[in-house]
């Protein structure tokens, strides 16, 4: 059960790391682009939130299936092919809430931190700062998301004993098994692990918020 | 040496829709420019080409020769930029003023000395460890205000700096920062849609209505000569109607003289009138008579709304008895503090 937990805690932490690294800047562009330009993309991130996970499993399993274009690499049934699935479904999450955060902030803020004579990473770096608490809660919507879902896990991982089989996916199994103890179990040290890492990112998104208004 | 900043040809389209055109404006170092005009005028467009946050549509904006928009870093950083909303950030008030300077690159002893002696000079300096966002609108905007200046701009944008500032700490506001300014050189191009606020600190008035500059002088010029009736009520006249010339040159309200004589030719003119110029006198003694709708207490005046066809706003010293509504009175005009407008030549119409 530790291997589980410590497997699932792997994947969706490495998933959600990744995710930032490549959704917050994609949110930022999205925000700071041009009206015309971000219109389509925005509607492409926004329609990503939504597609099922199972829809990404699958896309993701075609791609990495051994006669698949990405066969050859070989990440099929691995946890490498897990996190490449994880990270398509916590990215446009990620960046949607990004894009949203940065484009809450006023304006004038913008302009005033181009006047006062910011170049291009001290203003992105200055806005993501003032965002500082709705880019915690992409950062834990994206992780509630990758370490909840259970049908890219069960296509692109396989559910395979010791090797690939995450807390989710084990759940799945132990129903189908008739076996609801362990489910419960399992259940129970899923919404733990959720518990204390989001107590950990509320924490530090509360205490940003509290320290600007104070 | 050439103006500092200089718009030239600009034109500006946004949505489809012409808001700005201004052929040529210049400022030399030291010029304190206030461009006055409604909401919607195209002012804050203009600063933002001024301060090359936008390039013009088509034209050019400068500094020193170089077009702003897209311009070196090097460049925009000797424009300061006070915007409508203080824009504070969400840190201490010192490393609000810090930041633009840690940008430039100052040591950090450098940029706290200097950012703490421009909000000295702001008089806020007792508020440099408080959290930015927790201070009052007065307060926020004199730290707005020290952070553009604790970069010693060549070029200082203010755009409608003190709105939202009850009377006291408006002119508390302008008071500090025309000593700020006193012993520097820096360019200003100050907007705003308040005409007394524009004769605070400028050396010459630029009229900016639907995005074209109707009129441009010294304030005086401005005031005493305004261009037109739409330049006439936004420098304040309190009156602004439509009149006659008649052919022995008087000014004719309502078809009646009203006391003043002009140069204009006969025809349709416009007479801007201050309050203080509409002198009310007891039936009889002048021929234009009107009739009081309103009376009511102003600072240090009565405040009275008269309807002669068209409506008249006088004044009366409160120490004299105001008039009843509905009472006539006659009214004279005081060529002192009155001016003839001559109707602005018809656009031909297409062809």
């Amino acid at each position: 059960m530790d291997e589980v937990l410590g497997r699932s805690a792997l994947v969706s932490l490495t998933a959600t790391a990744i995710a930032l690294a490549i959704g917050v800047p994609a949110g930022t562009w999205l925000a700071l682009a041009h009206r015309r330009a971000r219109r389509v993309l925005a509607t492409a991130v926004n329609t990503g939130m939504a597609v099922p996970t199972v829809v990404v499993g699958l896309v993701v399993a075609l791609l990495l299936w051994r006669s698949g274009p990405l066969g050859d690499l070989e990440l099929i049934y691995t946890l490498r092919g897990m996190i490449i699935a994880q990270v398509l479904i916590a990215t446009p999450l990620i960046a949607g809430i990004t894009m949203a955060g940065l484009q809450a902030l006023s304006a004038d803020l913008h302009d005033q931190l181009r006047a006062l004579g910011a170049n291009t990473p001290q203003l992105v770096w200055r806005l993501w700062i003032e965002a500082r608490v709705p880019l915690l809660a992409a950062a834990m919507a994206g992780f509630g998301h990758a370490i909840s879902e259970v049908g890219a896990a069960t296509i692109v991982g396989g559910n395979i004993h010791g090797q690939t089989q995450v807390m989710t996916t084990s759940i799945v199994e132990n129903v189908g098994r008739g076996d609801f103890d362990e489910a419960l179990v399992y259940a129970a040290i899923l919404l733990g692990l959720a518990f204390t890492i989001n107590a950990l990112l509320t924490s530090v998104q509360q205490r940003a918020a509290a320290w600007a208004q104070s | 040496m050439g103006p500092v900043l200089k718009l030239s040809n600009v034109c500006h389209v946004r949505g489809g829709r012409e808001v700005l055109a201004i052929d040529a404006l210049e400022l030399e170092a030291g010029d304190r420019l206030a461009v006055l005009g409604p909401n919607g005028a195209g002012k804050t467009t203009l600063l933002r080409l001024l301060a090359g946050l936008e390039a013009p549509s088509a034209g050019r904006s400068e500094l020193e020769g170089v077009p702003v928009a897209g311009a070196d870093l090097d460049v925009r950083r000797r424009i300061g930029y006070a915007t409508q909303r203080p824009g504070l950030l969400s840190t201490s008030v010192i490393r609000n003023v810090e930041l633009p300077l840690r940008w430039r690159g100052l040591a950090p002893s450098a940029r706290r000395a200097t950012a703490l002696a421009a909000l000295e000079r702001l008089h806020v300096a007792h508020l440099a460890q408080r959290k930015a966002l927790s201070l009052s609108g007065g307060e926020a905007q004199r730290v707005s205000l020290a952070r553009a200046l604790a970069v010693d701009p060549q070029v200082l944008l203010l755009d409608e700096p003190a709105s939202g500032l009850d009377a006291e700490a408006h002119r508390a506001f302008f008071d500090d920062l025309e000593a700020a300014l006193a012993d520097r050189a820096t360019t200003v191009v100050h907007v705003t849609h308040r005409a007394d606020e524009a004769l605070l600190l400028a050396d010459r008035i630029a009229v900016l209505t639907d995005g074209a500059i109707r009129q441009l002088g010294d304030p005086a010029s401005v005031l005493g000569q305004p261009a037109n009736a739409t330049v006439a009520k936004l420098v304040g006249y309190d009156n602004v109607l439509s009149v006659e010339v008649d052919q022995e040159a008087h000014v004719l309200i309502n078809g009646v003289p009203c006391g003043i004589t002009t140069t204009l030719d006969p025809g349709p003119a416009t007479l801007a009138a201050w309050a203080a110029a509409l002198r009310i006198t007891p039936p009889g003694a002048a021929p234009l008579r009107a009739t009081v709708d309103r009376v009511a207490q102003g600072p240090g005046h009565w405040q009275l709304t008269l309807s002669a066809a068209q409506t008249l706003h006088a004044q009366l010293p409160l120490g004299q008895r105001p008039p009843r509504v509905g009472e006539s009175v006659d009214v004279q005009v005081d060529p002192a503090h009155a001016s003839v407008i001559a109707p602005e030549p018809r656009s031909r119409a297409p062809a």
